[in-house]
């Protein structure tokens, strides 16, 4: 896009944000999720890579996710507008009907060998979920009754694969998908990282406490440096590797986004941890926005892959899962 | 806020010089250190090969002797060099920026090109006894002489490589205000001035890098002093966020080159690795990964015409992180380097403990970040 072209679309997410971000967990409830929902699908911004020449790069798509992530939303950006429309396109099989979103594993993993018990990922405005199988094979799966998950803002189906598949991706599409799907998913969980440490900040400014403000202390001051330190390494990681995905070839893009997948998983969780100290025993309560935000960067850093997955597989380049 | 798309790749311009300079040092190998050759005796000596092919001072203008490239350029050039393991170049990068964006036309002239030749050797004296990491204490002072110019009094520390360097930037009390921002001023002095005294300081490695640095009644001339009096603050605060960077100081692909060599053993010793010890190795990978994305991230911006600034302390912070615990993780995967005379890792080892010290300890990076990047309040109790 041009950078006018992208400002303007990142504009439009960010006034959607704050117009139907939650103000606590008490606000999630199925009718405001749907109109969220349908108002974000309004956008059309899972047409964004949909051309023969996709419109948006990927690094563009991880600044997107990035965006959505700074605010408690319940929409499907990832799996709906973003993930799912990137697999088609991979696929070459645009022109469905249906609105999908993603196929994982139970535990939300890259789905493995055999036949895997699936969860539909991120699905509300979802119609069915897409199952990319360990192969490159991709199947529809159908949507089932919803499955519980510890993040109150993503909603989770069981789903089972059904028919023939789709299509196949070659082994190199199959990089390029995981690639994209580990970038994208780390860059909202960055987003959130980063915007709950910025709310933790401006508190610090302002409470005060032995009459003084909190900030002032040296001690809360580290706490906060470090957690910048950790925004800082999440976000360098997640766009190089959105760059990556652009430019460099499949292997070397999927080393990026797993190096960055990793460092999220980590930062992002001791930021949030961080920010949570700073806000202290507001921060333990339904009302306050903090545990939506940790409740989304733990189940995130388990999405797709985990640590355990990563750390080894990057140790030696030559294992894969 | 929040950024717009960046572009971390490399100008096209940039293979051309890499291949260039791969062609370059495959007719230029590196000697081989004599044995009775000090370190940076031998490392002066690659400094002056690598000059003489045009490699030194790629990012500084033309008519300062540099070749008036990007700092990419440079990051290349390093970047070749640490592949093939050779030295990096010469680490001048911040003096040089200091007296571009300091000094007058005619020190420019004169001073840069013999240092970017190494014709003249330099150090840094900032640090003192009783002014480390809270630099403003520095107690050295340059008082005006009646004759013109002024006369230094005062001690240094920690001024590497001083016992080998031609050329001192100093740093010295020239006002009487107690506030650092003014009373500061640099000087670049020669070190066969009567009343310096150098004495070399041994680190835990064994290394002589480290020199104190005696000034007694030293004449300096006010031609010799680096930008207006009052402007070495400004000046130590650019010079050490480029220090910080581990682009600017090379350091980032000597971290590649250990990071790989940890990959291939964990590869050869697979299945014969002590627990946890291949999550280490990939954790020293991830680190290295989110080093070099965070180096080119600032490099675009600072392309984009972004200056160095106080988020140079996050860029020290990880770099630390990154260094610490990879050196660590070598000791783990190499344990026989305990065990041995000399080891090269055992030696690095014990420099990156230094890394939480040198340029600003990590507390005092923190508080940068917390009250110039963050602004968060100070003590306002009434």
């Amino acid at each position: 896009m041009r950078p006018e072209e992208f400002t303007l679309v990142r504009d439009l997410l960010r006034t959607f944000a704050t117009q139907h971000a939650v103000g606590s967990a008490d606000e999630v409830e199925p009718r405001s999720r749907a109109a969220a929902q349908e108002e974000l699908d309004g956008l059309g911004l899972a047409g964004l890579r949909g051309t023969a020449l996709p419109a948006a790069t990927v690094q563009e798509c991880a600044l997107l996710a990035e965006e959505h992530g700074r605010l408690p939303l319940t929409t499907s950006l990832l799996g709906t507008t973003l993930l799912a429309p990137e697999l088609l396109r991979l696929l070459g099989a645009d022109g469905h009907e249906t609105r999908f979103t993603v196929a994982l594993a139970s535990d939300l993993r890259l789905p493995g060998p055999g036949a895997p018990d699936l969860r539909a990922w991120d699905c509300d405005g979802a119609g069915a979920a897409l199952y990319a199988d360990t192969e490159g094979n991709v199947t529809r799966a159908r949507l089932g009754p919803p499955a519980p998950t510890a993040d109150l803002l993503r909603s989770v189906r069981q789903a089972s694969a059904v028919g023939a598949p789709l299509g196949r991706l070659g082994p190199q599409d199959r990089q390029r998908w995981q690639a994209y799907a580990l970038v994208v998913v780390a860059s909202e969980l960055v987003g959130a990282a980063g915007s709950f440490v910025e709310q933790s900040v401006a508190y610090a400014r302002d409470r005060r406490q032995y009459g003084r403000r909190i900030g002032s202390f040296q001690a809360v001051q580290h706490l906060l440096a470090d957690a910048t330190v950790l925004v800082a390494a999440g976000t360098s990681a997640t766009r190089y590797a959105a760059w990556c995905v652009d430019q460099e070839p499949p292997d070397r893009a999927l080393a990026a986004a797993r190096a960055a997948k990793a460092e999220v998983n980590t930062s992002a969780v001791e930021a949030v941890y961080a920010g949570m100290q700073v806000f202290g025993g507001i921060a333990q309560t339904w009302e306050h926005l903090a545990h939506l935000y940790l409740r989304k960067v733990l189940v995130g850093a388990t999405v797709l892959a985990t640590t355990a997955d990563l750390l080894p597989a990057l140790a030696v380049p030559e294992v894969t899962r | 806020m929040t950024e717009g798309p960046l572009d971390f790749g490399d100008p096209a311009d940039l293979e051309r010089l890499r291949r260039d300079f791969r062609a370059w040092l495959a007719g230029h190998p590196l000697p081989a250190r004599r044995p009775d050759e000090p370190v940076p005796a031998f490392l002066h000596r690659w400094h002056r090969i690598l000059h003489s092919g045009g490699w030194v001072g790629l990012d500084v203008p033309r008519e300062y002797g540099g070749r008036g490239l990007t700092p990419l350029h440079q990051v290349a050039v390093s970047d070749e060099l640490g592949a093939r393991g050779a030295p990096g170049v010469p680490r001048i990068g911040y003096l040089a920026h200091a007296l571009l964006e300091f000094g007058d036309e005619e020190q420019r002239r004169r001073l840069l090109p013999r240092m970017l030749s190494g014709d003249d050797v330099w150090c840094q004296g900032f640090s003192e006894p009783g002014a480390g990491s809270d630099l403003a204490g520095m107690s050295t002072r340059a008082e005006r002489r009646q004759d013109g110019g002024y006369l230094v009094n005062g001690q240094k520390l920690w001024t590497s490589y001083a016992q080998y360097s031609d050329l001192c930037l100093l740093l010295a009390r020239t006002g009487r205000t107690a506030s650092a921002h003014t009373s500061i001023s640099a000087f670049a002095v020669p070190l066969d001035r009567p009343g310096v005294t150098v004495r070399p300081l041994r680190a835990a490695s064994g290394d002589a890098e480290f020199c104190e640095l005696f000034l007694d009644d030293v004449r300096v001339e006010e031609s010799e002093r680096v930008g207006a009096e009052g402007d070495g603050w400004p000046l130590a605060m650019t010079t050490v966020s480029y220090e910080r960077n581990a682009l600017d100081t090379g350091h980032l692909s000597k971290y590649g080159l250990l990071v790989e060599r940890l990959r291939r053993t964990a590869y050869d010793r697979r299945g014969n690795l002590p627990d946890g010890l291949l999550t280490r190795i990939g954790q020293c990978v991830v680190d290295y990964q989110v080093l070099v994305a965070h180096a080119r991230r600032r490099t675009a911006q600072r392309l984009a015409g972004q200056a160095a600034g106080p988020d140079s302390s996050v860029d020290k912070l990880l770099m630390t992180r990154a260094e610490q615990r990879l050196y660590e993780t070598a000791l783990s995967v190499f344990p026989e380097e305990l065990h041995a005379e000399g080891g090269e890792v055992f030696g690095d080892y014990l420099y990156s403990r230094a890394a939480s010290v040198y340029g600003g300890t990590s507390q005092i990076q923190r508080n940068i970040i917390a009250k110039r990047l963050l602004g968060l309040p100070a003590d306002d109790r009434a």
